[in-house]
């Protein structure tokens, strides 16, 4: 459905996408995972017809969106990273202008205006006016706004930033929806469970660059044999990551808030030595978790670094 | 469709705003009522909208009986000539030929006092301008009238300063007064001196007196030009009327600047980059924002256009011509306010919305004449206020108010439509320079 060939876009000497190729495949979830920085919302903006490309081609059902963007910006709907809403206006309000920008009006709009306003679970909120809104009731309006014309393909840039666990559970489960619908959807997002959720495919970007792609299975091959290990301290130091790399087994260490996170091969083996270091930098251990290989396991062991650093 | 949704969405929005709507509509409304109250002195404001007259004081420094000997014993004295039959009266001549005078009388009702008195009346605001005819005057005058001499003669005015239009009336008028005493006493000088260089000895001087009568009827009908107090024979702007277009034409430019910061907004807010993907064109959003600004400004006009003329009975005149001029105004401020609006996008901050809000708004509405009649000016203001949009329009909308048809307010219409063409093509092109570049 959609193809980007060596995508790149420098802003000056930055180079905020410097070579990407992906391919989304109609009714799937592709996710695009990363860090803030990463370059996922610059590669939504390009293929968005928002911003121009320095290099590279992107095509929507085999057509050059460079050359032809009307079919395209017909099929799309956006959400953008920032609620793209008119806060002094109801919700009803916002949702009949975005329709009619959609070439909705009349019977049919008011239909489909309900029809969102059930999806996103606003139907009771509509004729509030948005700057009323909790983040997330915003939030899902921002996502109703892009879901009137019944688009083919949806981008979500990163739609659950900031808000709380049950907008947040209610957004993964119209994803989910939307998709069983047949919705292709490109989902952005520095939540390596999110993607784990959602996506039937995942890029995992880095510094403008896909770093690894495929299905989650397929990314945790890369790490079969790694443990996640995060153990939350009350105090911790910047060289902790580096104390625990002195463990015989630890492959990696990074600091996430007030939480190490640590990759070994064994990780029921290593518990005991990395109590022990704890102690000796006195610091007090609060949780300790022991994940089994994730999407975490995969971006530390490619990048050296913690997802949400 | 796309662009009436656009409309209808900002209309909505900016009329949700309750600052902008207190600082668009209300404010004029309250500003316009109170200076056409508080500056009602300053102009010549009467029921029937005509002229109201000037209250002044004249006051009388000479004794008239004493200049008079005085005036006869020089004559004798130094000339040898005996004018026991001296038939001009210089007081005759300013009070009977001169305020008398038909026009003259319209404008100027006078009562002659002691200078203290007049100077309480003054203070206390009962009169308008003092006239003070100095010592000496009548013997003064008859010199120059009646003799080869010339003396000077100083006659003072002085003005309320709160009456500032009524003060320039009274001080053009004596203007006029001496102006063409000047010329009566030139003229006496060249009579005088053709007698001598023609040999006609005393006989010059016998008819002299009889000469200087005819001379002086030129007094009694002199036309006094009084241009800056009616304009061109039509009545006089009340300060009712006056407040109500200069507060409306400079309010009118908030309309301006409030739309000068729509096409960042919604940049910022991601509204625009959101209609952008909906595939609605750069004409088509900057066509939209062109016509909220112009409803904007055409609904301010219209609210302070029947404000003024239910609650303060400002007569507007010709309907189709304010129409036309309205129209043109509200024009030229949608092109101002695309102007600002690309160059606001384009800069990527509210500064230059802001200071065209807070500083050029002020400079304009001060250059055209919204914080004072541009009559009161100095003449350079006069001269530059062309510059400013709000002085075109308050202008014609006056000479609409005054009966003026619609071939004297056509030059101000083409101005405010050119200039609202100009800045709207200067904004499409930083518009679409600035789109190129990002989007």
């Amino acid at each position: 459905m959609l193809k980007v060939e060596n995508l790149y876009k420098n802003f000056g000497n930055i180079a905020a996408v410097a070579g990407i190729s992906f391919e989304v495949k109609r009714g799937e979830v592709f996710g695009l995972l990363g860090p803030n920085g990463a370059g996922k919302s610059t590669t939504i903006s390009i293929i968005s017809t928002l911003l121009p490309p320095s290099r590279g081609q992107i095509f929507f059902e085999g057509e050059s969106i460079f050359e032809n963007s009307r079919n395209l910006r017909q099929k799309l709907g956006i959400v953008p990273q920032d609620i793209a809403l008119y806060p002094t206006l109801t919700g009803y309000e916002n949702l009949r202008f975005w329709g009619n920008l959609y070439g909705l009006k009349g019977a049919e709009l008011k239909k489909r205006i309900n029809e969102v306003a059930e999806i996103i679970g606003l139907k009771e909120r509509l004729k509030d006016k948005v700057e009323k809104y909790s983040g997330g009731m915003k939030r899902r309006l921002n996502i109703g706004a892009a879901l009137l014309h019944k688009p083919d393909l949806l981008i979500m840039d990163e739609p659950t930033v900031g808000i709380d666990p049950q907008s947040r559970s209610h957004i993964l489960e119209t994803v989910l929806k939307l998709n069983a619908q047949g919705m292709t959807i490109i989902y952005t997002t520095h939540y390596m469970e999110e993607a784990e959720e959602l996506c039937s495919r995942i890029c995992i970007m880095d510094e403008g660059k896909i770093i690894a792609s495929g299905t989650k299975q397929e990314l945790v091959e890369l790490v079969k044999e790694r443990t996640r290990i995060n153990i939350k301290l009350d105090n911790i130091s910047d060289n902790m990551p580096q104390v625990f790399k002195e463990i015989t087994g630890v492959l990696d260490a990074a600091i996430l808030d007030d939480t190490v996170t640590l990759f070994g091969e064994n990780g029921d083996i290593l518990l005991a030595e990395i109590i022990s270091k704890v102690l000796e930098e006195k610091s007090k251990i609060q949780s300790i978790d022991i994940h089994k290989p994730d999407l975490e396991a995969v971006f530390l062991h490619l990048t050296g670094k913690a997802l949400r650093d | 469709m796309k662009v009436l949704s656009i409309i209808i969405k900002d209309l909505k929005i900016v009329l949700s705003d309750k600052q902008a709507i207190i600082i668009t509509m209300l404010m004029p409304l309250i500003l316009m009522t109170i200076l056409s109250m508080a500056l009602k002195g300053s102009f010549m404001d009467s029921d029937d909208g005509g002229i109201e007259k000037i209250p002044v004081a004249l006051v009388k420094q000479y004794d008239e009986g004493a200049d008079s000997k005085i005036f006869i014993k020089t004559l004798e004295k130094r000339l040898n000539i005996d004018i026991s039959r001296d038939e001009v009266n210089p007081e005759e001549m300013f009070f009977g030929d001169f305020l008398g005078n038909e026009e003259v009388s319209k404008l100027i009702d006078y009562r002659v006092v002691e200078e203290d008195r007049a100077m309480e009346l003054l203070n206390e605001g009962e009169i308008s301008a003092i006239i003070i005819l100095p010592e000496k005057y009548i013997y003064d005058m008859k010199i120059n009238l009646l003799t080869p001499f010339r003396n000077n003669v100083d006659v003072k005015v002085l003005t309320h300063p709160g009456r500032a239009l009524a003060g320039e009336i009274v001080t053009s008028l004596m203007e006029a007064y001496t102006n063409t005493m000047s010329s009566v006493i030139i003229g006496k000088n060249v009579l005088i001196e053709s007698a001598s260089a023609n040999d006609m000895g005393g006989d010059g001087f016998d008819n002299i007196d009889e000469i200087m009568e005819g001379m002086t009827d030129l007094v009694a009908g002199m036309k006094v030009n009084i241009n800056n107090v009616t304009v061109e024979g039509r009545r006089t702007i009340k300060s009712s009327e006056y407040y109500a277009v200069a507060m409306m034409t400079m309010f009118v430019l908030y309309a301006a600047g409030q739309g000068g910061r729509m096409l960042l907004e919604e940049k910022d807010n991601q509204t625009y980059q959101r209609m952008v993907v909906a595939d609605i064109s750069k004409p088509h959003i900057l066509t939209g924002k062109f016509i909220v600004i112009f409803l904007i400004a055409a609904i301010q006009i219209t609210i302070m256009l029947a404000y003024s003329h239910f609650a303060l009975k400002v007569n507007w005149g010709n309907i189709k011509s304010l129409l036309v001029l309205s129209t043109a105004s509200a024009f030229s401020v949608a092109g101002l306010g695309i102007f600002i609006g690309s160059l606001t996008y384009r800069a990527e901050n509210y500064r230059l919305a802001n200071a065209f809000e807070s500083v050029i708004i002020q400079v304009m509405a001060f250059l055209g004449g919204s914080f004072f009649p541009l009559d009161l000016m100095p003449e350079i203001i006069r001269k530059v206020s062309f510059i400013s949009l709000n002085g075109v329009g308050l202008k014609a909308y006056l000479k609409i108010i005054l009966g003026y048809g619609f071939s004297d307010i056509l030059i101000n219409v083409s101005i405010l439509a050119i200039a609202g063409i100009l800045f709207t093509l200067a904004g499409v092109i930083i518009f679409n320079k600035e789109v190129s570049k990002n989007a």
